[in-house]
């Protein structure tokens, strides 16, 4: 019997230019206020002249597996899908933001209209319709890589199996289920 | 297991703090409480009506991206690359995702404006609008002549109309914003391969950007293209004084000094000839000229290039023989606006050794090199009864084209920055300005204000206040381009030959016109009614008549594929000896260099002053122009990852005490202005870099107003000679601790 999917993503930041599109997709994406974002792009300098290099390394929500946000939720708002998506549930939020300070990848947001918890969701529905997360299908050099790492034959599976690809926070043991290619 | 922690956990939270949370939220006043009112009426959980509607992309008017815009309940929600667009496949940047969002700006204009004597703007009808600007316009001609009137605008798919508008007129005066661009490098593949060539990036083996950071002056496609070339192995190196968002892909970033990559360039030729690892084959039986340019090239070894463009000797002979070796899979980018599009006063020379250096490994119209991308033939209005208006017989005021003044120019993009000379010596009396802002792209705004001042009539037509609009005498509003049916565009064809269309979204918002019809209504009063008797279907169901494709069926696809698909093989050039002009002939009739030769930069910085520097600029990739930074989404951006900065060399700027973030005050001999630094080792130590979408003036522009400053407020109003192109890196500046 195959297995259930559980979602996972590459994100392989020696093919990023830091162009923000994924930021701006997922803003729409996601219907977010002005200032709120579910992704964002952090820069690395490195060397010094002429000698130099830049790193761009997007950032987001890493669907942990031992997620911090779910085990301070006092209401069981954040919770774990079968899936592998940390995911929220808005009616069960009381909007105390304990979740936003345990999360070390800095990656949740209150929406301030309406007082709930919000952030990256994979954009499971777009997934779940047959379609790619916002992020992934906008981005011109395919820096993310996004699919079910429960197929063995997929190649999110096969680079998160590999030695290219490395987890952020590994001391913390919160298990993201995004992967880094970072060089 | 995990669920009874959770239980557990709840219930203590519930002992511990309950009665204060409860309480709290049956009052709703704490300040973590949840309005559960508007959360039932969230919109991402509220089921929703959603239309997928395929249109064209206006985020930057050059790619004109194919698209899929999505209206949610009604309200426009966000935007899919049409995957089967050949030069975006299927992908949005991200001035595409946001400025669809400039569709709910308050800062729209909702109706027809006139300028008041006092400087405001009152409301004017549409009718009473056209009425006075057409019969004060037929006064202007009487008085002058139809060539005193101009037209201005990017050259998006629509310029036709502005084209037919002003021969109808009887002036020849159509611009664009080339001569601030890229008018430099149109000329020199002009002169010697006849035309302006693309790259097959993607199947390239070896790929060189001089200047060109299509990462941030963003074309999807290309940097697609670089990133699918690498995975097959491909090496990328980027020639540039900035180390570049394309750069940080590189495998090689050469810092060269500014305005001196033509030294580079020059070497890398002198090795390849004296070496002869040129394609012999190729030379002889495509090119004229080559013996002449082997004389004149002996002169340009690394050694002598080493001192002029700091990068060692041992990297010019080695990039050189790599970029050889690859021959005819390797190439340097044509090029855009950055390096030698209208930079300096040797970007044209600089232009014509990086088509000659693509010529001599032979790649032109090989797998992996340069070649003229296809270009369906549109069908025509005169084929469906609409006589086109002769051409005037007269040479444009600016004197683009004309030998004796700009030969080299562009005829049919014109001067831009040459319009308020014109003004201010009395040749240039009306002007229309399209969906483009001169007095803030154009050099040197005090003198562009004063020239634009200077006309009878200026009349505006844009969806926001810019700067220019803001001295019009009358402002009209066209829809925005989610809001109009426009044309039909060839713009994405490359390999492949493709149509694409802009089509209404949703209906327009407010008091607003597309642009056929304010010309229509224009051309009415104006007496040349009969030239624009048409409608925009009409118009683009002749300009799809060859293709045996309807309207309706392309508005449906959104993007369709038409004709055969590229073919390797050269074809004979439209140069005038029909093939590549290593030597020409045409340049040294119109008094210029026949070939490429070294050529000093028109001004430098003073080594001996630690606060003078070059002033160079570039685009980030969340910006067009000034035509999205008010756009209230990149903005905030901007300000979030802190990008309104000058970039300077940490070195040079520890030299004058400077530390990241601290202000400066940066001065040449026209302008200062106050920014704040990026203290980098990315940057080359004689330059400091600005990005170029800030310093918006204009108060009607809310979200931009005042936010930084633009290189335009340094540079002087400077012709290049031969070409006429803006040279718009030819500015020393102070920087000092502000």
């Amino acid at each position: 019997m195959t297995k259930s999917p559980k979602w996972a993503m590459i994100i392989d930041t020696t093919k990023c230019v830091g162009c923000f599109a994924c930021v701006a997709a997922c803003h729409n994406q996601n219907d977010l206020e002005l200032t709120e974002h579910f992704n964002r792009v952090e820069e690395q300098e490195f060397g010094t002249f002429p000698n130099f290099s830049r790193r761009f390394v997007p950032m987001q929500c890493q669907h942990c597996d031992n997620p911090p946000c779910v085990g301070v939720c006092p209401t069981g708002a954040s919770y774990k899908r079968t899936d592998g998506v940390v995911a929220i549930d808005a009616q069960r939020c009381i909007g105390c933001k304990y979740c936003i300070l345990s999360c070390p990848y800095n990656a949740r947001t209150i929406n301030r209209a309406h007082g709930y918890v919000h952030k990256c969701s994979f954009c499971i529905s777009l997934v779940e319709s047959g379609s790619m997360p916002a992020c992934v299908s906008t981005c011109p050099t395919g820096v993310r890589i996004f699919g079910d790492i429960n197929d063995p034959g997929s190649e999110v599976a096969k680079l998160a199996h590999s030695k290219k690809t490395s987890r952020i926070g590994k001391d913390l043991n919160t298990m993201p289920s995004i992967y880094y290619i970072i060089e | 297991m995990s669920f009874d922690k959770k239980i557990t956990r709840r219930a203590f939270i519930k002992t511990a703090a309950g009665g204060t949370l409860a309480a709290g939220l049956a009052a709703g006043t704490v300040s973590c409480g949840v309005n559960n009112e508007k959360r039932a009426a969230s919109p991402t959980e509220a089921a929703a009506d959603i239309k997928k509607i395929p249109t064209q992309c206006q985020g930057c008017g050059a790619n004109r991206c194919g698209i899929y815009a999505y209206v949610k309940n009604g309200r426009l929600w966000k935007v899919e690359g049409n995957p089967r667009t050949y030069n975006n496949a299927g992908t949005v940047c991200p001035r595409g995702h946001a400025y669809i969002k400039e569709l709910y700006n308050p800062d729209r204009i909702k109706q027809p404006l006139k300028r008041t004597p006092e400087g405001k703007y009152e409301p004017i009808s549409w009718e009473k609008a056209i009425e006075e600007i057409s019969t004060k316009l037929n006064l202007i001609i009487m008085d002058n002549s139809p060539q005193s009137v101009f037209w201005i605008q990017y050259p998006m798919a629509n310029i036709p109309l502005a084209f037919r508008f002003m021969h109808a007129l009887g002036s020849p005066n159509t611009i664009t914003h080339g001569a601030t661009c890229f008018t430099a490098r149109n000329a020199a593949f002009n002169a010697t391969i006849g035309g302006l060539p693309d790259n097959d990036l993607k199947n390239s083996r070896y790929i060189i950007c001089v200047g060109r950071n299509p990462a941030a002056g963003v074309k999807l496609q290309q940097i697609k293209d670089i990133a699918e070339a690498k995975r097959q192995g491909a090496r990328l190196i980027v020639l540039d004084p900035r180390h570049s968002e394309t750069a940080a892909i590189a495998d090689e970033w050469l810092a060269v000094r500014p305005a001196s990559d033509l030294a580079f360039l020059l070497a890398m030729l002198n090795v390849i000839i004296e070496e002869g690892l040129y394609d012999h084959q190729f030379i002889d039986d495509h090119t004229i000229g080559f013996d002449r340019l082997r004389d004149e090239i002996a002169t340009y070894p690394p050694e002598w290039a080493e001192k002029l463009c700091d990068i060692p000797k041992e990297a010019i002979y080695r990039v050189a023989r790599e970029f050889a070796s690859y021959k005819p899979r390797a190439l340097i980018h044509r090029g855009y606006h950055g390096g030698y599009g209208a930079g300096y006063l040797n970007s044209f020379q600089t232009a014509r050794t990086v088509a000659i250096l693509n010529a001599v490994i032979g790649n032109y119209e090989r797998v992996g090199g340069l070649f003229l991308p296809l270009k369906p033939t549109l069908g025509e209005l005169e084929k469906g009864g609409h006589p086109a208006p002769n051409i005037p017989e007269v040479e444009k005021a600016d004197g683009a084209g004309v030998p004796g003044r700009y030969p080299a120019a562009s005829y049919s993009d014109g001067i831009a920055h040459a319009v308020p000379e014109l003004a201010l010596a009395g040749k240039l009396k009306a002007g229309f300005v399209y969906h483009m802002n001169p007095v803030r792209t154009n050099p040197n705004p005090e003198r562009v204000i004063a020239g634009y001042r200077k006309l009878e009539l200026l009349v505006t037509i844009d969806c926001v206040m810019s700067e220019t609009a803001a001295l019009s005498h009358y402002v009209l509003p066209e829809s925005f381009f989610l809001e109009r049916d426009d044309h039909v565009d060839t713009v994405h064809s490359g390999k492949v030959a493709e149509l694409t269309v802009v089509q209404q979204v949703v209906k327009p918002m407010y008091d607003t016109k597309p642009l056929l019809d304010i010309i229509t209504g224009l051309s009415k009063g104006l007496g040349i009614g009969k030239y624009f008797n048409f409608t925009m279907d009409e118009l683009n169901a002749l300009r799809l008549k060859p293709f045996g494709v309807t309207l309706e069926e392309l508005k449906k696809e959104g993007v369709i594929e038409v004709g055969t698909r590229w073919e390797e093989g050269f074809k004979a050039c439209k140069t005038p000896s029909g093939k590549v002009e290593f030597y020409s002939e045409q340049l040294s009739q119109w008094g210029l260099d026949p070939m490429p030769r070294w050529q000093a930069p028109l001004v430098s910085p003073d080594p001996n002053d630690k606060h003078s520097f070059r002033l160079l600029h570039g685009k980030q990739a969340i910006h067009t122009h000034s035509m999205t930074a008010n756009n209230p989404f990149l903005m905030q951006l901007s300000i979030r990852y802190d990008m309104i900065r000058l970039w300077i060399n940490r070195r040079r700027a520890e030299a004058i005490n400077l530390k990241d973030g601290d202000t400066v005050l940066v001065e040449s001999d026209i302008g200062k202005g106050l920014v704040r630094v990026r203290l980098t080792e990315g940057l080359h130590p004689s330059a400091v870099w600005m990005p170029s979408g800030y310093g918006i003036f204009s108060k009607y522009l809310t979200t931009a107003y005042g936010k930084g400053i633009n290189y335009n407020d340094f540079l002087n109003t400077l012709f290049d000679p031969a070409v006429g192109h803006v040279m718009s890196n030819e500015i020393i500046v102070k920087v000092a601790k502000a």
